[in-house]
């Protein structure tokens, strides 16, 4: 496509231009959103890893929600700097981490729930924060583009994020070995079936683990 | 009635998060004269699969099972809904007649529309098969995941990013250090103070003190006061000494909203 297309008519196509991103943000910032009202109501469906989801369960449950809320605003924050001056938002951090689990957070933290207990309202919600953070990177992105030829140590917080990610499969095994014997026993094998096969190994603990808890069951106390 | 809620919310917000991955993900490729939106590795993931449907298909799907495996264990897609699979098989759905990457992959629109499918099906599929599975199956699920989890978000991830802030130079070190100490003080956990403090230590490494870095010095030191604030962690701190806070913070507090015993 770009060979086709020259710089002048990039910025007037609708799929290409700078006015438009916001709108492709607000679309993806309303089902993001709307992701996280689903697993307020019904416990399914946040678009995040268990890691970070585990943050506001944890608000969920009466700890309080202070850890997902700064965890996730200040990766908002983070991103939308990084994502302006890089040309590229990494909607990791910024939308589903800053905008899926720490507005929500900020939100039923200060005791407002009906954004996230309502579908319509999650949808307009995550919209317009949508709206916002697009015009938010298209407006610095105008103001500093050619100013700054940094990545802000991007690489080096993606190659930590990376890093961690590695760590949930072994302290999966860890845990699933506390639960239970049986639990154990299946996530321990699950876990070395998935590494022989090249699979990550979080996934095998996982599923080796309620494989055996159908069968074995332990409680909630 | 409540499974038909879940499918018929579940395929609008797929729709919606598939649109906006598709269009970004195909911007990324005019980057960074286009704004686009994934991630950095996601570029290099649909860079590696070189054109190939198969290869872009596969990949997906080996997230998807550790996706649906998440899903039903603990109710989180993990990030690779976004990130990998609904980009990798749209690229799939639109090249699967051998077309080249400049004409689909690279094409916001059709990688819009290609993603807002993928993003119905896959968003309805994991939502609808998460909700049926039985209780105990749950009870495992949360027994086993959220101490894991627990231990991940802290100590693990804290430390993981702080070292990498140390062994990226010493601006990145010393201001990862102080924010990431002051982060765990004021938030509860370290990972965005260290974040931030590598944001700022290899913004001046490469830039120098410019005006963009030091705005964004004076932007980070202000979120930390605020957050101190309207935590009450300012009259902790003071007790914490063994002073008396004055009262005159005591009563800006409570004009705030924020009751300090």
């Amino acid at each position: 496509m770009s060979e086709q297309v020259n710089e002048q008519s990039l910025n007037d196509s609708f799929w290409y231009a700078d006015w438009s991103f916001p709108i492709f943000v607000a679309l993806l910032s309303a089902g993001i959103f709307a992701g996280t009202h689903m697993y307020y109501v019904y416990h399914i469906g946040a678009f995040n890893d268990v890691a970070i989801v585990a943050m506001l369960e944890a608000g969920i449950q009466g700890a309080g929600y202070g850890a997902a809320a700064a965890f996730g605003a200040s990766f908002l924050f983070a991103r939308i700097l990084e994502g302006s001056l890089v040309g590229i938002l990494d909607i990791g951090g910024s939308l589903q981490t800053g905008l899926g689990i720490g507005v929500p957070a900020l939100l039923l933290g200060a005791g407002i729930t009906a954004p996230v207990e309502s579908f319509t309202l999650s949808l307009i919600t995550g919209g317009l924060l949508g709206v916002l953070i697009g015009y938010a990177i298209i407006g610095i992105r105008k103001f500093t583009v050619g100013k700054s030829n940094s990545t802000f140590g991007a690489d080096i917080m993606m190659g930590a994020g990376n890093a961690s990610g590695r760590f949930l499969g072994p302290l999966i095994v860890i845990s699933a070995a506390s639960a239970s014997i049986p639990i154990g026993i299946g996530s321990i094998a699950g876990a070395a079936i998935f590494y022989a096969w090249k699979k990550p190994v979080a996934g095998g603990a996982i599923l080796g683990a309620m494989l055996f808890g159908a069968f074995f069951p332990v409680s909630l106390e | 009635m409540e499974f038909f809620a879940i499918v018929f919310k579940s395929m609008i917000i797929g729709a919606a998060v598939g649109f906006g991955v598709g269009a970004g993900a195909a911007r990324m490729f005019h980057a960074p004269k286009v704004q686009g939106m994934g991630a950095f590795r996601t570029l290099g993931e649909l860079n590696a699969c070189a054109g190939d449907a198969a290869s872009h298909f596969s990949f997906g799907l080996g997230f998807f099972f550790n996706a649906w495996a998440s899903s039903v264990g603990a109710g989180a897609f993990t990030q690779d809904v976004d990130h990998r699979i609904i980009p990798n098989w749209a690229a799939a759905v639109l090249m699967r007649k051998g077309k080249r990457p400049e004409d689909t992959l690279h094409h916001p629109k059709k990688m819009a529309i290609a993603g807002a499918i993928i993003g119905v099906l896959v968003v309805t599929f994991l939502n609808s098969t998460a909700s049926a599975i039985p209780e105990s199956l749950q009870a495992t699920a949360i027994k086993v995941l959220v101490p894991a989890a627990n231990l991940l978000i802290n100590p693990v991830m804290p430390v993981i990013f702080w070292l990498a802030a140390l062994d990226a130079g010493k601006r990145s070190g010393v201001w990862g250090t102080i924010f990431g100490g002051a982060a765990h003080l004021i938030m509860g956990n370290a990972v965005p103070g260290v974040v931030l403090g590598i944001l700022i230590g290899k913004g001046v490494d490469d830039s120098g003190w410019s005006k963009v870095t030091k705005t964004m010095l004076t932007a980070v030191i202000l979120l930390f006061v605020l957050s101190a604030f309207f935590r009450g962690f300012d009259i902790e701190l003071i007790r914490g000494f063994h002073m008396d806070a004055p009262e005159w913070l005591i009563d800006l507090h409570k004009m705030i909203g924020l009751e300090v015993e």
